[in-house]
C-alpha cells in the first residue's frame, strides 16, 4: 500500500515537473507545480505510513500507553500540513505574479519575458 | 543575555503589528519597522560582543518546552551571533535605504521585509532541518514580494522566474528532508549523519537536501534566475539578497555538511567551479548590477569552496570563512547601495560618483575588500587559507582560487578605472542624503571589520602599523592645500628614515635612502602643484608606507602585506595620469598576478608554520624549494618588468603624472629588485632538475636588458623611451644579481642607486619639457637648449651617467660590471649584455638630440625654462651624480663589506688612490681630472674654430626625391633609427603583448559565448537547475562505488 502511494507520489512529481517545463503558459505552469507539490505531499505521507496501524489520534481506541505501537508516524503528517500551507502561499504568490504580468504585458507566455538575460 | 528567540519573535510580531497600523500612517509603520529591525540587530550585537569578550557560551534555545528532536531548537553560537548581526544590520540599513520605495508600497511591503529578515535569522539559528525548509520557503515568498519594490518593470518577470526555480528547489529539498527523516528517524540536524558519500538510501536523501541547499547558493551555471533578480531588483533589496540571503544559505549548507564530512569534496567542486565560471562570465558585463550579481555568485562559490575545506582548516575555519564572508557581505552590500546613487546602469556611468570624493574612496575600499587586499578581512583569510591548503597538499586548489581571484580583480579594477577616468555626465542632480549616509556607514563597517580581523589574526594587524596609519592620516588631511600636505609627506619620509636609521643593515640602508630620502627629494617636485590635489597623497604615502615596511620585513606575512600595500598605493597613483586608465589596469593585473604567485610561494615555503621568518627561506625542503623559488621569482619579476611580464610598464610609467613617473620608475621598481635580492640571498643555490635556477635569471636579465633597450630606441614618445629603458636597466640589475658573485651584487646595488638617480632626473626633465611644450613626442621638439638650459644640463648629465661613459658613476658601474663578468662563465648572455651598452647610448643620444639640439620649432619660440620646483630635485641629482662619481666609496664601501659576508671572495680593495680589483684598478678622481682636461681642451678648440661654422636654417633639409606623405616624416628626428629598425625590427615585434592580448581575448570571448547560456527564459533556468542536479548525480554515482 505504502509503495503504491509512494510510486504514485513520485509519478505526480515527475508529471508536475514535466508539465511545468513543457507548458509555456504561466497558469498551466502553476497548475503543474501544484500537481508536483501534491505528489511531494503524497510521498511524505507514505514515508510515515506503517502497515496495519491506525491514525495518530489519541482517543478511546488508542490509549496513551500503547499508542507508540498502534499508530503510524505522526511527524510526516505534521510536515505535510505545513507543506500544504506553504504550497498555498507560493501558489497564491505565483498566481498574483501571473495576473500582474498579464496586466502589464498582455501575455501569459513565459518565453515572452526574456528581456533580462546573459 | 536577551534570548535569541526574541530576534525571531520581534520580527514576526512587528510584521503582525503592522497589520493594525492605519494604511495612511506610513510614518508610524516605517518607524515600527525600523525599531523592530534595530532591536533585532541589537540583540544579535549583544550576543556577538558577549562571544567576542568571552562572556557567553553557545546556547541552545528549546521551543515548545521539549528537548530536540521532539521540538525545534535554536542555537546561538559565535558564528550564529555574527551572522544574525550581519543579516539584521543589513536589513536595518536597507530599510532606511529603501525608505521611499517602502513608503510607496506601504505597510505590507514593510511586513514582508520584516518577515524576510526574520526568516534569514531563523535559517541561521535553527537546528531543525524541516524548520530550515520552512524558513527557506518564507524567504522565497518574501523575495517574491520584495523584488517588486523595484521601479524596473522587468523585475516582475525576474520574480516569476525566481519562483519557478524556487519551486523546483523546494520539491527536491522537501523530498530530501522526508527521506533523511526516514533514514535517521529525526529531523534534528545534530542527529543526522555521518552519512557516507553515496547515492542510494540515506546518501541519496542527503544528496537531495545538499543539492537543494547548493542551488540556493546559485551555483554556476544553474543561476540565471538569480542574476535576473540582481539586475532588476531594487538595489536595497539586492544588497539583502547578496549579503544576507547568500550568507544565511551558505550557513545552512555548512550546518548540514558539518554532519557528514564525506560530502565536503562535493561542496569544494561546486564552489570552485562557480567561483571561476561566474568570474569569467562577469568579464563581459556592462550592466553594473548584473556584474555585481555575477560577482556575488562567484564570492559565494569561493565561500562554498572554503566550506568544502573545513576538514583541513580546523580551528582556523571560522576565521577564514568569516573573513571572506564579512568582506563579501560588506563590500557587496555597499556596492549595491552605491549603485542606487548612480542614475544609469552602464559601468561607465559610475563616473558620476566623482562628484563626491568620499564615494570614490568608498568604491576603492569595497573593490579592495572583494579582491582581498590589506587591510581588510579577506586579506588575512586569503593568507591563512593559502597556507593551510598548501601545507595540506592542495596546491591545485590554491592555484584555482588565485586564478579566479585574479579574474575578479581584473573586472573590478577595470570598473574602478571607468569610474575615475571616464567622462562624468553634466547637470548632475545630487545624491540622496540617506542613501549616501548608508554607504558611509558601510564604509566605516568595512574598515572596522579590517581592524577586527587584523586583531584576531595571529599575524600583525596591518592597521596598527605606523607607516600605514601615517598614510591613512592623509585621507583626513585631504582638505588641506597640496603644499602643506607635501611638507608633511616629506617630513614623514625623512622622519621615519632618521627614526629607523640605526636598525638598518647596509643593504636595507641603501634601499631606505632611495625610498625615503629619495622619495622626499622627488616630493620637492610636487611643490609645483597647487590647489588641493585630491587623491594624490593618500595613495603616494600608501606606496611609500608599503616600501618602507617591505625592506624591514622579517616575516613573510609582513613582507607580503607590505607588497600588497605598495601595489595598491602605486595603482591608484598611476591611475591618476590623464591617459593611464588601460595602463593602470594592466599594471594592477600583472602586479596582483605577481602578488598571488608570491603568496603561493610563501605558503609553499612555510609548509604550515606561521610566522615564517624570511631567513627561513634558506631551509625550505629540497622537494619544494625549486617551486618556491620559481613562484617568488616570477612574482618579483612582475615588478621589475622582466621581459615577458613587462608589457604594463611603458604605458604605466609614461602616462603617469610628471612627479609620479619618477616615483614609480625610480623607486617602485626597486621593490621587485629588493625581493629578488632577498630571494637570492636565501635561496640562491636552488637547483631544479640539476640546473641552477639563477642561470635562468641571468638569461632573463640579459634578454630584458637587450630587448628593453632595443624597444626604447624606436620610441617617439620621450617618456615611453625612458620607460622602456627602465626595462633594460632592471634587466641589467637582474643579470648582475643572478651572477651570484661578489662584484655582481655590488654592481646590482650600483644599478639600484644609479637607476634611481638618473631615471628620476630624466623623467623630471622630460616632464618639465612636457609642462612647457605640451607634447611628449620628440620629433615635435628641438632646439630647446637655449630656452631650457637647466633641463638640458640634467638630461646631459643623466645621459652621461647612464650610458656608462666616463667620468660619471655610470662608468664606475661599467667598470665593476666588466670585472664581474670576467669572473662569470656564461658567454652568451654576456654578449647580449655587451650589445645592450651601445643600444642604450643610441636611445639616450636621441633624447638629447631631438629635444635640445637642432632647430627650434616656431610654436616653441616663447617657451620658458621648466617650472622651478621640477628643476630643484634635478639639480640635487646633478650634484649627487658628480659627487658619487668622485667618491663612490662613500656608499659602496660599506655595502662591499656587507656583501663579503655572503661572498667573501672577489671583493674590491678600497685605497685612497682608487679601487683595486683582481683585474685592474679604477681611480675616480683621476678619471674626472683627465676627462675634465680633455673636455676643456676640445671645448676651447671648438670655440676657436667657431668662426668657420655656418648656422643651418630651418627647412635646410634635402630629400632623396621623396615626397613626404605625412608631415612628421619631413622631420629627420621622426623614425630616427629607421635603418636599425630594418635590421633588428623583427626583435621588437610585440610578441609578448600579442600573447597577453590573446589571453584576455580568449577569456572575453569565452565569457561572451558562455553567457548566452542564460537565455532569460524561466523554463530554461528551471531545466538548468534540474540538469545541474542530474549531472551532479551522474558524476557522483559514477565516481563512487
Amino acid at each position: 500500500m505504502a509503495e503504491i502511494a509512494m510510486m504514485s507520489g513520485f509519478a505526480l512529481i515527475l508529471l508536475g515537473i514535466f508539465g511545468a517545463l513543457t507548458n509555456r503558459n504561466l497558469l498551466r505552469m502553476i497548475v503543474a507545480f501544484s500537481i508536483a507539490s501534491t505528489g511531494v505531499n503524497v510521498v511524505l505521507v507514505s514515508i510515515g505510513y506503517l502497515p496495519g496501524r491506525t491514525a495518530p489520534i489519541l482517543d478511546a481506541a488508542v490509549p496513551l500507553e500503547s499508542a507508540a505501537a498502534q499508530i503510524v508516524d505522526p511527524v510526516p503528517q505534521a510536515l505535510v500540513l505545513t507543506a500544504i500551507v506553504i504550497g498555498l502561499g507560493v501558489t497564491a504568490l505565483m498566481l498574483a505574479y501571473a495576473y500582474s504580468l498579464f496586466r502589464h504585458r498582455k501575455s501569459l507566455d513565459i518565453s515572452d519575458f526574456t528581456e533580462l538575460k546573459w | 543575555m536577551v534570548s535569541p528567540i526574541l530576534i525571531i519573535a520581534i520580527g514576526l510580531g512587528a510584521a503582525f503589528l503592522l497589520g493594525f497600523v492605519n494604511e495612511d500612517r506610513k510614518g508610524i509603520a516605517f518607524a515600527l519597522t525600523l525599531a523592530a529591525l534595530a532591536a533585532m540587530s541589537l540583540i544579535a550585537l549583544g550576543w556577538t560582543l558577549a562571544f567576542a569578550a568571552g562572556n557567553a557560551q553557545t546556547a541552545d534555545i528549546l521551543t515548545a518546552g521539549f528537548p530536540p528532536p521532539f521540538a525545534i531548537n535554536l542555537r546561538m553560537g559565535p558564528a550564529e551571533a555574527a551572522l544574525s548581526l550581519l543579516v539584521a544590520a543589513t536589513g536595518f540599513l536597507s530599510a532606511i535605504y529603501m525608505r521611499d520605495a517602502l513608503y510607496r508600497h506601504g505597510r505590507r511591503a514593510m511586513a514582508v521585509l520584516l518577515v524576510a529578515i526574520m526568516a534569514l535569522t531563523g535559517i541561521v539559528m535553527t537546528r531543525d532541518i524541516f524548520n530550515l525548509f520552512v524558513f527557506f520557503e518564507l524567504i522565497v515568498i518574501a523575495t517574491g514580494g520584495l523584488v517588486l519594490l523595484s521601479e524596473d518593470r522587468r523585475a516582475l518577470a525576474a520574480g516569476f522566474k525566481y519562483l519557478v526555480v524556487a519551486q523546483v528547489i523546494s520539491i527536491m529539498l522537501l523530498i530530501g528532508i522526508a527521506f533523511v527523516y526516514h533514514a535517521m528517524g529525526s529531523l534534528n540536524i545534530d542527529d543526522i549523519g555521518p552519512v557516507a558519500l553515496g547515492f542510494s538510501g540515506a546518501g541519496l536523501a542527503l544528496f537531495l537536501v545538499l543539492v537543494a541547499l547548493f542551488l540556493e547558493l546559485k551555483p554556476f551555471p544553474a543561476n540565471g534566475w538569480a542574476l535576473d533578480i540582481y539586475e532588476s531588483a531594487h538595489p536595497g533589496f539586492s544588497a539583502i539578497f547578496s549579503a544576507a540571503s547568500g550568507s544565511a544559505a551558505l550557513f545552512a549548507a555548512d550546518k548540514v555538511l558539518a554532519t557528514s564530512p564525506a560530502w565536503l569534496p562535493l561542496a569544494t567542486a561546486i564552489g570552485i567551479i562557480t567561483f571561476i565560471g561566474a568570474n569569467i562570465l562577469a568579464l563581459r558585463q556592462n550592466n553594473d548590477r548584473r556584474l555585481l550579481g555575477y560577482s556575488s555568485v562567484a564570492q559565494i562559490g569561493l565561500l562554498l569552496t572554503i566550506v568544502g575545506q573545513r576538514d583541513l582548516l580546523g580551528d582556523s575555519y571560522l576565521f577564514i570563512a568569516g573573513g571572506v564572508l564579512v568582506a563579501h557581505a560588506i563590500a557587496k552590500a555597499g556596492l549595491f547601495w552605491m549603485s542606487g546613487l548612480v542614475g544609469h546602469r552602464d559601468l561607465k556611468d559610475w563616473a558620476v560618483l566623482r562628484a563626491n570624493p568620499v564615494l570614490i574612496f568608498a568604491f576603492a575600499t569595497f573593490v579592495a575588500m572583494l579582491v582581498g587586499l590589506p587591510p581588510f578581512p579577506g586579506f588575512y583569510a586569503k593568507w591563512d587559507l593559502a597556507h593551510i591548503l598548501m601545507a595540506g597538499d592542495r596546491a591545485w586548489l590554491v592555484a584555482l582560487i588565485l586564478i579566479g581571484a585574479l579574474i575578479e580583480a581584473g573586472y573590478l579594477f577595470r570598473w574602478f578605472g571607468f569610474a575615475t577616468k571616464r567622462e562624468a555626465p553634466e547637470g548632475f542632480p545630487g545624491f540622496s542624503v540617506n542613501k549616501m549616509g548608508i554607504v558611509f556607514v558601510t564604509l566605516l563597517a568595512g574598515w572596522t571589520s579590517g581592524w577586527i580581523w587584523g586583531d584576531l589574526s595571529a599575524n600583525p594587524n596591518v592597521l596598527s602599523m605606523v607607516p600605514v596609519l601615517f598614510a591613512l592620516a592623509f585621507l583626513v588631511l585631504e582638505p588641506l592645500p597640496a603644499r602643506i600636505k607635501n611638507l608633511i609627506a616629506i617630513a614623514g619620509l625623512v622622519g621615519w628614515f632618521v627614526f629607523r636609521y640605526p636598525a638598518y643593515d647596509p643593504l636595507q640602508l641603501v634601499f631606505a635612502i632611495i625610498i625615503l630620502v629619495g622619495g622626499a627629494v622627488i616630493f620637492l617636485a610636487s611643490f609645483n602643484w597647487q590647489g588641493r590635489r585630491l587623491g594624490f597623497y593618500p595613495p603616494a604615502m600608501l606606496m611609500y608606507a608599503g616600501l618602507a615596511m617591505l625592506i624591514e620585513a622579517e616575516t613573510s606575512f609582513t613582507f607580503f602585506a607590505s607588497w600588497e600595500i605598495l601595489t595598491l598605493g602605486s595603482y591608484f597613483l598611476i591611475l591618476r595620469g590623464k591617459m593611464s586608465e588601460p595602463h593602470a589596469l594592466s599594471y594592477i593585473a600583472f602586479s596582483l598576478g605577481g602578488a598571488f604567485a608570491i603568496l603561493a610561494g610563501f605558503a609553499l615555503a612555510a609548509n604550515g608554520t606561521q610566522p615564517f621568518e624570511m631567513a627561513a627561506l634558506a631551509d625550505v625542503a629540497q622537494t619544494a624549494a625549486p617551486y618556491v623559488f620559481i613562484l617568488l621569482a616570477v612574482g618579483f619579476m612582475t615588478k621589475t618588468a622582466s621581459i615577458g611580464l613587462h608589457i604594463w610598464l611603458p604605458g604605466a610609467h609614461a602616462e603617469a603624472e610628471t612627479d609620479v613617473s619618477p616615483m614609480v620608475s625610480g623607486i617602485l621598481l626597486k621593490a621587485g629588485l629588493f625581493g629578488l635580492w632577498v630571494l637570492l640571498m636565501h635561496m640562491g643555490q636552488t637547483q631544479f632538475y640539476g640546473i641552477n635556477l639563477t642561470y635562468f635569471l641571468v638569461w632573463i636579465g640579459a634578454i630584458s636588458a637587450f630587448l628593453g633597450g632595443l624597444m626604447a630606441i624606436f620610441q617617439e614618445d620621450a617618456k615611453r623611451l625612458l620607460a622602456y629603458s627602465s626595462i633594460s636597466q632592471m634587466g641589467y640589475a637582474l643579470f648582475s644579481l643572478a651572477l651570484m658573485n661578489h662584484l655582481g651584487w655590488l654592481l646590482a646595488l650600483m644599478f639600484v642607486i644609479n637607476h634611481y638617480v638618473y631615471k628620476s632626473m630624466l623623467f623630471l626633465a622630460v616632464g618639465g619639457v612636457y609642462a612647457r611644450t605640451h607634447t611628449k613626442l620628440m620629433y615635435k621638439m628641438g632646439g630647446l637648449i637655449t630656452l631650457m638650459p637647466f633641463s638640458f644640463v640634467s638630461v646631459l648629465i643623466g645621459i652621461i651617467a647612464m650610458s656608462g661613459v666616463p667620468p660619471l658613476s655610470g662608468f664606475g658601474g661599467r667598470w665593476v660590471f666588466y670585472n664581474a663578468i670576467m669572473t662569470a662563465d656564461m658567454r652568451l648572455p654576456i654578449i647580449l649584455i655587451f650589445l645592450s651598452g651601445p643600444i642604450g647610448f643610441l636611445y639616450l643620444f636621441r633624447l638629447i638630440h631631438s629635444i635640445f639640439l637642432g632647430q627650434l620649432k616656431d610654436e616653441h619660440r616663447k617657451l620658458k625654462e621648466a617650472p622651478f620646483w621640477l628643476l630643484v630635485p634635478q639639480m640635487i641629482f646633478v650634484l649627487f651624480l658628480l659627487a658619487f662619481a668622485v667618491v663612490p666609496g662613500l656608499i659602496l664601501r660599506r655595502v662591499d663589506a656587507y656583501i663579503s659576508t655572503f661572498f667573501p671572495e672577489g671583493g674590491l680593495e678600497w685605497t685612497s688612490g682608487g679601487i683595486i680589483s683582481e683585474f685592474g684598478y679604477w681611480n675616480p678622481v683621476a678619471i674626472m681630472l683627465v676627462i675634465g682636461v680633455i673636455f676643456v681642451s676640445v671645448f676651447l678648440l671648438l670655440l676657436w674654430m667657431n668662426h668657420d661654422a655656418q648656422k643651418v636654417k630651418q627647412f635646410n633639409i634635402g630629400f632623396a626625391g621623396e615626397r613626404p606623405y605625412r608631415p612628421e616624416t619631413t622631420h629627420f628626428a621622426w623614425n630616427f633609427f629607421a635603418p636599425y629598425r630594418k635590421a633588428m625590427g623583427f626583435l621588437v615585434l610585440p610578441v609578448v603583448t600579442t600573447f597577453w592580448n590573446a589571453v584576455t581575448d580568449v577569456l572575453h570571448e569565452t565569457a561572451d559565448f558562455a553567457r548566452k547560456f542564460y537565455t532569460g527564459n524561466g523554463q530554461t533556468y528551471a531545466l538548468q537547475a534540474l540538469g545541474f542536479v542530474v549531472v551532479l548525480f551522474l558524476i557522483g554515482s559514477g565516481g563512487t562505488p
